[in-house]
Parts: structure tokens; sequence; C-alpha cells
């Protein structure tokens, strides 16, 4: 029923829900759905039980608007007034969009965590369906205990993400696409910004300075793009541009970066030399003055580029996240070698060579000194467990005559294979093995677990889990301390008395039904009574106390 | 039912102690060597007749040697026709099963006819012919053709009388790709004399790890009493360990309980296991303990502490229970 007293934010006319005609009405708290023609609501959402709402794409025929839920379930509202439906799903679409997130529960968060453990622990659902379902025990008490440790891992895995790297392609990745006329078009995503952000801080540098004072983003990446920083050669800058400084820095930098070096003192960079094959496969060197055309000038400069992106990108993955802090200090050296230079000062160019020069393992080895195990009496571990026991000595005389004995017998040995033993002999054998004779004894005890049907066992399995919980949340409140604890106690003493009613004696009168005569519950009375003592003896003890 | 892929390998190892065997047909003459080795025949009659594919070997357990009874070196499958028409020929029996039976006889009258008394020999050397039962198996599974599976067991059949142990060993190989069973029906008399009880010991456990790293079964036919030694071997290789009461029967037992292999076993009722007594023994007196002190050095066992090791020599320090310093209670003071 409607309540009269809350106020109609929009009436939509023409809404059908499951193949019916009705109207929907979004008030201040909860959106509704009433059929034509019925005065009440058979659809009622509060805002606050919304998750989200969907709409269908904009090709569709169906003009439709879906609300899911939290707890996973979804409405869906299909406009079918014919003129005005887009207009109507899209004006009750915005107001969602205005009120939704009002409405937004800060527990909904926890909510979805608890759903989700629930959903991978199929023990742990049982045992919710047994408690708090069945009203043994309060669901806030369940979570109580249980939900603490999840979100501390949370936390803990969240801290802990990795950041990521920097793809040394990402601005061939750009890919300029022809736009028709001549022109192209770059596709920029936030990925490749970052990225150039990253690797070029001088970039980032004349962003911040111009955007938005001067330019607009789109053009500041459109005059990018078309600087001759940019492209290959950059010979002609002209001085219009913005990015010609970029330029300047880059080329200090990589000068700085040449002058520094390479510090590992295993690496000897300027040993390298450009040799060229020269005919007979002999090397020609090319001397250091040798002028240079125009076309080797341009190849240095892209190999210059190169070499300057790749240190860039480099530097970047060095740097940590928290740039804005290192702000001015990287833009000063905007060579990417600033972190390299520290790790090779002269004590760790020693620690350097030394690895170099030594080898662990072709070392004498002076491993860890060990004692050697001296065992006086090593004969000790070759007897079995076995006690000693006086063994009977035959005589020499007896040794003699037993062989004598068998040496007779077996040399006139036939197989008569037809009277290897009586029958009555055969047929006492056979009566010891059948079951219940005397070899037989101990098998018949078969085990429980074959007498009892599967499902009455995993009914106990579930009944044992449940008792185990609330056992174990009887038990942790003792010693009581607190009055906190003592309402816990009573409380949880009552849930027993609950839990034996309801799920423990329907079980034993459905195994007695059954004629299983084990008995499979005693262990569990056995428990339960054991904390009823506990909690009588704490009882008695209070009450004599107060008197 | 077997395809033509299964082979079953029998191993039986037979003791044939001389001195044992000749004790008890003084003392029972109903039941001597050759009832024993009659019904051990009947036993790997059946194997060979239960699927064409099945295998035996039986090997006497001697005091001085191990000696394979069958199948000789000597012999091939193909030597049948024409050499041997003496005993069994007439009954229509199935050629393999009298060639070797006979066989059999042969070569135990043969093993008999060399004994030679030696005093200090007494023991059967039980863990020798497992290991050469363990070998012959594994010897048969390398000649395996390609796809063919072979499980195996060995059979020990073996009482342990107290004045004098016969061990019959029968052992059971059904051969399977790398599978072995090894049932060993054997008494150990190595609870007897020191000297060779401890080579002995050393030697049968390691043949017992050995049969179950190959997943050979090893089951035991106890006779007279019972050996704790046995029953590790079956219940560490998950074989059958059985006493019989009744010795003339044994053919009996035999067929009942150890014929079926171990894929059978499951559907069968067969005698349930017994508890096997795990304890250590303590070196000082080797008694059985269940709680016992062990020198973290040697790792040697005793039943009481002692601040020397016996074995390796370290001392150790006597454990004094700690001295907990009493509170002071505060003084209340009295109203």
């Amino acid at each position: 029923m409607a309540a009269l007293s809350e106020e109609v934010l929009l009436v939509v006319k023409r809404v059908r829900q499951r193949k019916q005609d009705g109207t929907l009405y979004l008030m201040t708290e909860r959106i509704a759905w009433g059929p034509e023609g019925k005065d009440r609501f058979t659809v009622s959402h509060l805002y606050a039980d919304i998750r989200c709402q969907k709409i269908s794409p904009d090709g569709k025929s169906k003009i439709q608007l879906q609300l899911v839920l939290h707890t996973g379930e979804s409405t869906t509202f299909h406009f079918a007034n014919e003129s005005t439906a887009l207009k109507d799903r899209d004006a009750a679409k915005d107001l969602l969009q205005q009120l939704l997130p009002k409405f937004k529960k800060k527990a909904n968060k926890q909510l979805e965590e608890k759903n989700k453990m629930l959903q991978e622990d199929p023990v742990l659902f049982q045992l919710y369906k047994d408690l708090v379902v069945s009203q043994v025990i309060s669901a806030e008490e369940f979570w109580a205990s249980r939900l603490k440790l999840s979100s501390v891992e949370h936390s803990l895995s969240n801290n802990s993400k990795q950041e990521v790297g920097i793809s040394a392609a990402f601005l061939a990745d750009i890919r300029p696409q022809t736009d028709g006329c001549n022109g192209l078009k770059y596709n920029l995503t936030s990925d490749i910004i970052e990225s150039i952000f990253k690797t070029y801080p001088a970039v980032k540098q004349k962003y911040a300075e111009n955007v938005p004072h001067n330019l607009t983003e789109k053009e500041f990446w459109t005059r990018f793009f078309q600087s001759h920083y940019f492209h290959r050669d950059r010979i002609n800058t002209g001085q219009q541009d913005i990015f010609s400084e970029c330029a300047k820095q880059d080329e200090k930098g990589l000068k700085s970066m040449v002058v520094q070096g390479v510090k590992n003192p295993m690496v000897d960079l300027l040993s390298l030399e450009d040799k060229t094959l020269d005919e007979g496969y002999g090397s020609l060197t090319v001397g250091p003055n040798s002028s240079k055309t125009v076309k080797e000038n341009s190849n240095s400069a892209i190999i210059k580029r190169f070499n300057h992106h790749s240190a860039m990108v480099l530097a970047a993955g060095l740097r940590k996240v928290d740039a804005p802090s290192d702000q001015a200090s990287e833009t000063s050296s905007t060579d990417g070698n600033s972190r390299d230079s520290d790790f090779f000062q002269p004590p760790i160019k020693k620690v350097k060579l030394q690895e170099a020069i030594e080898y662990e393992d072709l070392q004498n080895g002076s491993g860890p000194k060990t004692i050697a195990l001296n065992l006086k009496k090593s004969d000790r571990y070759s007897h079995g467990p076995v006690p000693l026991q006086s063994h009977h000595y035959s005589t020499s005389q007896d040794i003699i005559n037993s062989v004598n004995c068998i040496q007779e017998e077996i040399s006139c040995y036939k197989p008569c294979l037809t009277r290897v033993m009586p029958s009555s002999a055969a047929s006492s054998a056979i009566t010891a093995l059948s079951p219940g004779g005397l070899l037989m004894q101990a098998g018949t005890q078969q085990a429980v677990s074959q007498l009892v049907p599967t499902d009455v066992q995993s009914e106990l399995k579930h009944l044992y889990t449940a008792a185990g919980e609330l056992l174990r949340h009887f038990w942790s409140c003792f010693p009581v301390n607190t009055p906190f604890l003592e309402e816990k106690v009573v409380k949880m003493r009552s849930n027993l008395e609950r839990f034996q009613s309801t799920k423990l004696r329907p079980f034993q009168e459905k195994i007695q039904r059954e004629y299983l005569s084990t008995n499979l519950t005693s262990h569990l009375d056995e428990m339960i009574q054991a904390a009823y003592n506990k909690f009588h003896a704490w009882q008695t003890r209070r009450m004599a106390r107060k008197t | 039912m077997a395809s033509e892929d299964e082979v079953s390998l029998l191993v039986i190892v037979v003791d044939v102690n001389p001195i044992w065997w000749g004790q008890q047909a003084q003392r029972e003459p109903e039941f001597n060597l050759s009832k024993c080795l009659d019904a051990v025949m009947v036993m790997a009659n059946s194997h060979l007749v239960m699927t064409r594919t099945n295998k035996l070997a039986i090997i006497a357990s001697h005091c001085q040697e191990s000696h394979f009874l069958y199948p000789n070196k000597h012999w091939k499958a193909g030597d049948v026709a024409g050499d041997e028409v003496s005993s069994g020929s007439g009954d229509g029996k199935y050629e393999l099963l009298s060639v070797a039976n006979d066989l059999v006889a042969e070569e135990i009258r043969n093993l008999m006819a060399r004994t030679q008394v030696k005093g200090h020999q007494t023991d059967t050397l039980l863990a020798g012919s497992l290991a050469k039962a363990l070998c012959y198996i594994h010897r048969v599974s390398k000649e395996l053709e390609a796809g063919q599976d072979m499980k195996s067991r060995i059979l020990v059949s073996s009482w342990f009388p107290f004045s004098s142990a016969v061990y019959f060993c029968i052992i059971f190989v059904q051969m399977s790709m790398g599978i072995f069973g090894l049932i060993i029906y054997y008494i150990l008399q190595v609870v007897k004399a020191a000297e060779d009880c401890a080579l002995q010991y050393m030697n049968f456990m390691n043949v017992i790890f050995a049969a179950q790293k190959q997943n050979i079964l090893i089951d035991a036919c106890v006779l007279d009493s019972d050996s704790g030694l046995l029953q590790q071997a079956c219940d560490i290789t998950g074989g059958l360990y059985l006493k019989i009461p009744q010795k003339t029967a044994l053919a009996q037992y035999l067929l009942w309980v150890f014929l079926p292999d171990a894929d059978q076993r499951s559907q069968l009722v067969l005698p349930p296991s017994v508890h096997v007594d795990y304890r250590a023994a303590c070196f000082c007196h080797r008694n059985l303990i269940e709680i016992g002190y062990v020198c973290s050095v040697c790792l040697s066992i005793f039943c009481n502490f002692s601040p020397i090791c016996t074995t390796c020599e370290t001392a150790f320090k006597i454990p004094l229970p700690q001295m907990m310093k009493p509170k002071k209670k505060k003084l209340k003071t009295a109203n």
C-alpha cells in the first residue's frame, strides 16, 4: 500500500512489468510499481536496497530499465508508451541516478563480503543455514568473530598491489589512423598519457604549465603530435613550438648521461666502435674524424633519440610512484641514470670487482665446523623391536638327527596331490574362515559408516558443526569477567537449549524410527550436558556470591 | 577376467630348513615337510590354472642357501615334449602342472641331498630368499612385452616354533607393470638367535620396504606362533597376515585366503587385519616401550633418562623443574 504521506517525485504511465501494464512511481525513498487499475503496489524497492540500475542499449526496440538489488535480484521495467517511452525511461534513469547515491549504504560492502564468504565456503553456508536461519543464534553473533579476520586480510592485499610498468613501445602503439582526407587521427588513452608523463617529465611539466590555462587538452596533444619534437627529425624546430624547450632539455640530458657514463667497472662502453666490413671480410674501422654525410647525421640523430627514449623508459620504471615530491629533482637531472650513478660509489665498485674475481665454489670449502658422530655400540641399531627371549638350544646330536630324518624323508618324496588333507580338516578350516568363525571375530565390528546411510551421516556432520559452533561461543565466555559476557553466557545457554530441542531431538527421533541401533548422538549429548553443568555451576556460584 | 595383458606372478618362498622340519617330523608325524610341499604344490597348480598368463616361481629357503625350485635355470617351457614321460602322465593333467610338480620334487630332493650339517647355521635365510624373490620379480617384469601389466605377491608361510622354525614361504608374485606382491609366509626366527637376528632384521626390513616401493604384497601365513616382524611386513605392504590354527588344513587356508589376488580381495570377506604392534624397543633392555627418551645425536632410544648416551657418549643436562618465585601477596589492611 502506498503511504499517502510519501511524496511522489515522478509518475510514469504505461510501464510494463512482467508483461503487465501498470504505472511506475518514484518516491523520495523508494521506487514502486502498481498494475493498471489497482491501488496497491506489487513491486516496491527502497533506494537503499538497489545496487545499480541498467538500461537497455540504444538500438533495441524494447526500452527497458533494470534495477539490480544488493541481494542479486533484478526487476525489469518495460516502457511501453509509444511516443514518450525513451523520454520516460531517461527521466526515470536520471532521477534514480540522483537519488541512489544518497541512499547507498556503507554497509553494502560488508554485505557483499558476507555473501561472498558464504558462497565460497559451503561448510560455512551450511552452518549459517543451521544456526541463523533457524533462529538458533542471531546473525550478528555469527558474523562477530568471522568478519574481523577477512577484513584484515583484504586491507593487506590491497596495499601490496604492484605498480604497472611502462611498455617501451607505448609511443609506437599509438598508431595513427588516416582520417580520410589528409589528416591523422591519434587515439590517446589515459594509459598512454600516463606513460608519456612518466617517461618524459619535461612534457608533464609543459602540460601542467599550459593546460588548462592556455590550451585545452586536445589542443595540447595536437600540438604535441604536430611538433617536430615528436617526429623523427628534430632539425627544424620552430620558435613557436612549446616543445622546443623539451627538445633542448632532452639534448642536455643525453649529454649528461653520456658524460656520466656507466660506472660499472666491468663494462667499458668506450671501447666499442663501429666496425664495418671491408672488402674481403676484413674490418674497416671508421676513423673518428671522418666527416659525416647528411644521411649519417640524421641516422645518428635517430639513434640518439632511441637511446634517449630507452633510457627514459628505464628511468621511469626505477622512479617511485610518489613523483610529485621528486618532481623538482627529476626535472633538474632529466637523465635517467640519476639512480644508477648512486649505485656505483667506490665501496660498491670494490665489491663488484671482488665478486667478479672470486668464485665461491672453487675455493677451499670452509663450511661450518661439524663434530663427527662417534658410535660405540652401533649393533644396537640392527636389533629389531623384539625383546630378547631365551631360545631353545638344540644339541648337535639333535641337529644331526633332524637333518638325517629329513633327508630320508625327502629322498623318497613324491608329490601326492590327491591326498593333501583330510576333508574334516578342510571343512573345519572353512568354518573357521567363514564370517563368525574363529578367525573372523575381529571383522564383525563393521564400521559404523557402513551401517548408517549417507544422508544420516551428512546430517550428523552438520549437527556436529553447528553444535561445535555454539559450544565454541559458549565456552569462550568463560571466565566470565564482564557483564557483557554474563549476558552472552545466559544467551548461549538458551541457544543451546533451543538447538537441542529444534535440531537434535528430531534427529534422534528420526534415527530411532529407522531402527538404527548405534547411538550416534550420545557424544553430542555429552558435550551439551557438560556445557549445561558448567553453566549450572557458574550460576550457583554467582548466586552464592551475591547472597 | 584378466585379459592377455595382465600377468600374475606368484612367488612362493618355501622354508625347508631341515633341522626344523626334522624336529617337527619327530614331534608331529602327520604334518611333515612332504605334506607341506604337497599343499604348496596344490596352491601353485591352482594359481597356474586360474589364468593362462599366470606365472609361478618357488624358492626354497634353506639354512645354507636359497634355491629356486621352479623355474629351473636349465629348463625352458618348451622342453616339455617327449622327455618327461614319467610321473603325472596318464592322468591327463595340464602338462605345465605335471612338469612343474616333477621339477619341484626333483629340486627339493637334490637340495636335501646336498645338505651338510653345520652347527652354527641353523636359521633359515629368509631375508635372502625374499631378496632373491624380489630380484626375480624385477627381472621378469623387465622381460614383459610392451603393454603387459604385472602384479606380484609373495606368499610366505612359515611357522615360528619356539624350538625350531621351519619356514615355509610361499611367495605369490603377481606381476603387473612394476607392481610386485610378495607374500611371505615366514615366521621370523630372527627373534631367536642374537647375531644372525641382527643381520637378518636389517635385511628383512630393507626387503619389506623395497617390496612396498614396488607395490608388492607380502602375505604371511603363520603356522605356529605370531611374529611381529611378519605382521609389520604384511601391514606395510598391504598383504594379509594369518595364523593358522590347524596345520593339516594348510592347503585349504592357502586356497581360501591367499589364492585371490589383491584386486579380488576387496570383494571377498577375508580375515580382518590384526593390530600391529609398532612399538620400538629400547636399546638398553630391548623392552617394547611407548614413551621413551631419544638421544638427539644418535637417535638411540632409551627407556630411562641417563645423563650420558651410551651409544654416542653425548652428555645431556638433567631437566630440572622450573622454580617459581612465590608471589608476594599484598597484605590486606584489616578493617
